[in-house]
């Protein structure tokens, strides 16, 4: 880098201007390469971003779709309310195994009215196509409406997942044969159904608003639970972080005086953003859990955890912004005789808020996507019960969308990889949201000086 | 220097507003300003110059207690206003300023509109009662400031809108409206082009009539056309004080007469 100040050599001041001497070309051959690094560097990052969304859509797509057998169903008053009083205590005591009977017998009256062949299947093989779920779904539907009972309602019960996974591709002729759980001849059937218009496929959703599933019903899990305790969290983060946040930054940064311990305070903010995450998890079972016992899988203790580490992010980002806001607008506020407290809420804050926003919804978009702390704290458990409305929700057991992902790779079931895929979709698609309010409220709220 | 017009100097008032008595300020280790003894008096332009670096913006900050939210700062001595000791641990700055009125280097109007610039200072110090007071205070602040005919029909539009020297108008509107009794201009016309600051210069003219206005310049023609009296710095000591036409014509101190002719500085 000597060629700042060096004197015209008698090449430059001989040479022509059209041709470029040889310093001057390595000059240009530097800067071609260091452009070419960057374009490099910015296609690499596409690249990924393509392979990674399209990966991510490619599998999960079909999660949002489901294969849903459509048959009329007689709810049968001597099965499902043996008693004939529509008392719902009494008709709790039927099972699913009785309404699963029922569907049975619905299920094989359907295919033969179609007039589809069976091919010598037996009962229990036909009414395999349907989902182990959707007795379930019939029960529910019945005991929330028990003016159906006697009627003949037309009912859209969930198909198994291995037929939902024939019509998307996952399952073929082939690995239905080594498939305990269904056999080449059902799927003929399920195809046949289908040309009779009895299995469709159609928008699932259940995948939204459902809660979880066990482990052999991939087809009828669902994210419901997990949007709920993610949507708590955040509520949490939202009003005890950013309240405290801007509060400290405020202080830190307009009214404390720069001593020693200002300065030791700030060195362990900057270093509480680096804390991995897990070790805020160690340290909310510890304390939230163990010594303060509040209850486990509560989103009120991962709301907790995750509000500790969105703090420092928030601060910092809160204390840059403040900084930015330039010094004449503080001394033109003290000048008119303005209270440091008029100066910093009446002048500083306003210009500071696009930043503070910004840096609050990137701390809490980070939150929602954390899973390893809510894992410590129990999160990670099968959650089936969707958590009532708050604040008596906050502390009961809910799952969180990203430990849903984790869970869902963790199950045997190859249909779950679709299921998971969709749930990175809709992580994704919040994420989304919230960083475009951050850019929305960043333009409207944004003033110059 | 023949080219320098004096301003006429009809010292009615000979009345100390602020007194200043062996102040000395500290910036950490660095002592900026080195036994400062002045009497600014009320109803007077009162100028000071100076190399950069002397000290006298400074001083300035401190009659108003500015240098309060530097670091670091500190201030012996003593400094009155009407003899009150403005370094007094009972007096509150807030209220100090509004009684002395600051008008900075650069404009610094707040990203707010024209009129909400100018009301805000009466508005914190509650003196008016009702939006027909606040009305007239901004109309009459603006109009003292030689802005209201520019800016009467677009108050709503944000002060940072307008020119440069339009907005140091609109600050000296805003520092005016709480009705000081000093005002304090730190090199006010310094990022404004020649017509500006004559609009500015004949404006601190006009408002010697109410405030004892404290000026602090670089441009030695603009000190000897506005101020009545001139307070010359030097390395943080105040050389030479006295009315501005001594100053300028006839110096005491072999320093002031090198720097107005030019060789120091």
């Amino acid at each position: 880098m000597t060629d700042a100040a060096a004197p015209a050599s008698p090449a430059i001041r001989d040479g022509s201007l059209f041709a470029p001497d040889a310093h001057t070309r390595r000059r240009n051959a530097a800067e071609r390469r260091f452009r070419a690094y960057g374009i490099t560097a910015v296609a690499l990052s596409i690249l990924a971003l393509i392979v990674l969304l399209v990966s991510v859509l490619g599998n999960g797509a079909g999660a949002f779709r489901q294969t849903f057998i459509q048959i009329p169903v007689t709810i049968d008053a001597k099965i499902v309310d043996p008693k004939g009083n529509r008392a719902l205590d009494e008709m709790k005591k039927v099972t699913t195994i009785g309404y699963g009977k029922q569907l049975e017998a619905s299920m094989l009256a359907a295919v033969a009215a179609a007039g589809v062949a069976t091919d010598g299947l037996s009962r229990k093989d036909i009414a395999g196509l349907l989902s182990k779920e959707a007795a379930a779904g019939l029960r529910g539907m019945v005991l929330e409406n028990p003016d159906l009972i006697g009627r003949t309602i037309t009912f859209r019960a969930l198909a198994n997942g291995r037929i939902d996974g024939y019509f998307k591709g996952r399952v073929s002729m082939d690995s239905a044969k080594l498939d305990s759980n269904i056999s080449p001849a059902q799927l003929v059937l399920a195809e046949r159904l289908r040309d009779a218009g009895l299995v469709t496929v159609a928008f699932n959703p259940q995948f939204l608003l459902g809660a979880d599933a066990s482990e052999v019903r991939p087809e009828a899990a669902g994210l419901g639970v997990a949007i709920l305790g993610s949507a708590y969290m955040m509520i949490i983060v939202l009003v005890l972080a950013l309240p405290l946040g801007v509060a400290a930054s405020i202080y830190l940064e307009e009214f404390a005086p720069k001593n020693r311990w200002t300065d030791l305070i700030e060195v362990n903010i900057a270093n509480l953003a680096a804390v991995p995450s897990i070790v805020y998890g160690i340290l909310g079972l510890a304390i939230f859990i163990n010594t303060l016992g509040l209850p486990q899988s509560a989103p009120i203790v991962g709301g907790l955890i995750l509000t500790l580490m969105t703090l420092p992010t928030i601060i910092i980002a809160t204390r840059v912004s403040l900084a930015a806001v330039p010094p004449s607008i503080r001394d033109a506020a003290l000048g008119v005789g303005a209270s440091r407290m008029q100066a910093v809420f009446h002048h500083v804050l306003p210009l500071a808020l696009p930043g503070i926003l910004t840096g609050t919804i990137i701390g809490m978009a980070r939150a929602l996507g954390e899973t390893a702390p809510l894992l410590l704290i129990g999160m990670v458990a099968f959650v089936r019960e969707f958590p009532a409305a708050p604040p008596e929700g906050f502390f009961s057991p809910a799952s969180a969308l990203p430990v849903q992902v984790y869970n869902f790779t963790q199950r045997a079931d190859p249909a779950f990889v679709e299921r998971a895929s969709g749930a990175i979709i809709v992580l994704l698609v919040f994420l989304i949201c919230m960083n475009a309010a951050a850019i929305i409220l960043r333009r409207r709220f944004e003033r110059r000086w | 220097m023949d080219d320098i017009r004096f301003a006429e100097r009809d010292l009615c008032v000979t009345e100390a507003k602020i007194a200043a008595r062996d102040v000395q300020v500290h910036y950490g280790t660095n002592h900026a300003l080195k036994d400062v003894n002045v009497d600014i008096l009320e109803q007077t332009v009162t100028a000071f110059i100076g190399p950069s670096g002397c000290g006298k913006s400074t001083f300035l900050r401190c009659l108003n207690r500015m240098n309060d939210t530097i670091p670091g700062c500190r201030i012996e001595g003593r400094l009155t206003l009407d003899g009150q000791d403005i370094y007094d641990p009972r007096v509150d700055p807030v209220q100090l300023r509004a009684k002395v009125g600051m008008v900075f280097q650069k404009p610094n109007p707040f990203p707010k509109s024209i009129y909400d610039n100018v009301a805000y200072g009466p508005r914190i110090h509650g003196l008016t009662r009702n939006k027909a007071e606040l009305d007239e205070i901004v109309e009459k602040s603006l109009r003292r400031a030689a802005l209201w005919e520019e800016a009467k029909d677009r108050l709503a539009s944000p002060g940072t809108g307008l020119s440069g020297g339009q907005q140091q108008r609109l600050c000296i509107a805003r520092a005016i409206a709480t009705s000081p009794e000093v005002l304090l201009m730190d090199e006010p016309c310094s990022a404004l082009d020649p017509i500006a600051t004559a609009q500015i210069e004949e404006l601190i003219d006009e408002l010697r009539a109410q405030f004892s206005v404290v000026i602090v310049t670089h441009s030695m023609q603009q000190a000897a056309r506005v101020s009545q009296r001139t307070a010359f710095f030097h390395l943080g000591r105040l050389v030479e004080y006295g009315e501005t036409g001594q100053i300028f014509t006839n110096p005491h101190d072999p320093r002031t007469e090198s720097y107005i002719s030019g060789r120091i500085g």
